[in-house]
This record gives structure tokens, C-alpha cells and sequence, in this order.
């Protein structure tokens, strides 16, 4: 399931790729994976839910994730032979009481 | 009379007291916490204003900007930010009239402050010179296991295209 290798294709969420010309279009790619608590992590944050303030522990399980779901999208963008994903976006939402789903879609271009 | 105030103390001051007394603990030191962090995210704001100079942050997709870059790269960063739990229990008492939460203010405020902070840095660290069409998104995590557990965090996911001159 696991990729081998992390790809590395350009990414940006603006209409292009700054420096570069699209040349032609591959459609939606998109990306995501659902990711439940950790229960450690999870009493350790209700630890620190008497101060308040960053819970550093989901700050890093959610970044780790929607790395994982980006490394998906771009798989998918690989497969079909793009090497750069513009207009990026991010979703995120609650799917259950204890897990929440990070998203990420983009447009599969080739570049010059 | 002496068992009278034994019997309020018992019955009435010592329940009051344990289930008032770690809210209120709680709110305390959250308050103090907290402004202690805002004002360390004051410091680290304005350092990082002075090191890049004013550099370019937008929320628009900058044609003028593209055309001159060299190479871009995505960037994206997020935090998870809650309130404390004696401040999530004044609210749901603030919550029966209504009006504005100053807690959750104080919360969401910085937590969006610290996201675009960060973006900067990592933006600076990748050798970026300018930040263009920046997207904040919020959403509510709770990774409790039933819905009316006590403790909510927000997420404040930022992301960006920087832009290397």
C-alpha cells in the first residue's frame, strides 16, 4: 500500500506553475486519507486542555496526514503521466466521532 | 448552631467548591497561559517582519509575480488550538444568554496568527521571496470518543503558493 519512494511532482494552488507553461491538461486528481486519534496522544491532550492553547500532538498527526494525502494525489498525477498538480485545494471534515478525513484535489497538467 | 454551619459547609460550600474549583483553576491558569503565548507570538511577529522586510503575503493569485518567477513551491502548514476546559465551561454558561465569547476569540485569534507566522517561516526557509493566493480553512477536530465530551479543538490549516524570485 505504501508508496516505494516519495514522488515529488510541482505543486501550487494558484493556475499555473510560476516559471513554467502548461501544456496540456490531465484532470482531477485528488488525494485523502482518514486518520483516527491516538490514544496516548489523546490523553496527553487532554492534559493539556486545562491550559488550553496548541495541542502539538494533533498539530503533528494532521500534518503527517495530509502529507500522506498529498503523497496520494500525487501517485495518481504520476500514473497518469503529469509532472506537476495546480490549483491545489485542501477539505477537511469530521467523518466520525473519533476520526476526520483530510482531502486534498488538484489539476493534473504537464509542463514545459 | 455549630452542626447548622457544619451541615452548610458539607452540603452547600464544600459541593460548590469542588465543582467550581477546577473550572475556575482551569480558566486561571488558561488565561495566563494564553496571553503568555500571545505575547510571545507578538515578539516573534514583529522579528520576522523585520528579517524579511515586508515580505509579500496575499491572498490573491498575483499574475504580475508569476510571470517574473523562477520556480514555486506549495506550501502548507497547520495547527490544532484549543480552549481550556474552564474557559469551554464559562462559555457553555455564556452560551444559555448569548453574546460574545472573549475566550474563543483569544483562541481562534491566535491560532490563526501562529498558522500564517509559521507559513512565513517555512516560506523563508525554502527560500521564498514573496506568498501568494494564502487560504486559511478552519474546522472543528474532536477526536473524543462520544459527542458530549468536554474537550473541542479547532484546526487552522493555512496554505500557500510561494514564490522564489
Amino acid at each position: 500500500m505504501e508508496p516505494p519512494q516519495a514522488i515529488s511532482l510541482m505543486l501550487s494552488n494558484v493556475e499555473t506553475i510560476p516559471g513554467h507553461s502548461v501544456v496540456s491538461s490531465l484532470g482531477l486528481v485528488t488525494g485523502s486519507t482518514v486518520r483516527a486519534k491516538h490514544i496516548g496522544k489523546d490523553i496527553f491532550a487532554g492534559l493539556k486542555n486545562i491550559v488550553g492553547g496548541e495541542l502539538k500532538a494533533y498539530t503533528e498527526l494532521l500534518n503527517e496526514s495530509r502529507n500522506e494525502a498529498l503523497q496520494r494525489m500525487m501517485a495518481d498525477a504520476n500514473s497518469r503521466g503529469a509532472n506537476a498538480i495546480v490549483n491545489v485545494r485542501f477539505a477537511t471534515s469530521n467523518v466520525a466521532a473519533g476520526a476526520s478525513e483530510l482531502f486534498c484535489y488538484g489539476t493534473a497538467v504537464v509542463i514545459q | 448552631m455549630d452542626s447548622e454551619l457544619v451541615f452548610i459547609l458539607t452540603y452547600i460550600a464544600l459541593p460548590l467548591v469542588f465543582t467550581l474549583g477546577f473550572p475556575v483553576f482551569s480558566w486561571a491558569i488558561g488565561r495566563w497561559y494564553q496571553s503568555r503565548l500571545m505575547n510571545v507570538l507578538n515578539v516573534q511577529e514583529k522579528q520576522q517582519s523585520a528579517a524579511i522586510g515586508g515580505q509579500l503575503t496575499g491572498s490573491t493569485s498575483n499574475k504580475m509575480t508569476s510571470l517574473t518567477a523562477q520556480s514555486s513551491v506549495l506550501l502548507h502548514t497547520s495547527i490544532v488550538v484549543g480552549p481550556s476546559m474552564g474557559q469551554m465551561f464559562f462559555m457553555w454558561i455564556k452560551s444559555i444568554f448569548g453574546g460574545q465569547l472573549h475566550s474563543y476569540d483569544i483562541v481562534t485569534q491566535y491560532g490563526r496568527r501562529e498558522v500564517v507566522r509559521r507559513l512565513q517561516e517555512q516560506a523563508t526557509q525554502l527560500g521564498c521571496s514573496s506568498i501568494v493566493n494564502l487560504r486559511i480553512e478552519t474546522s472543528t477536530i474532536s477526536f473524543a470518543k462520544n459527542q458530549d465530551s468536554k474537550t473541542s479543538s479547532l484546526e487552522f490549516l493555512a496554505y500557500a503558493t510561494g514564490i522564489r524570485n
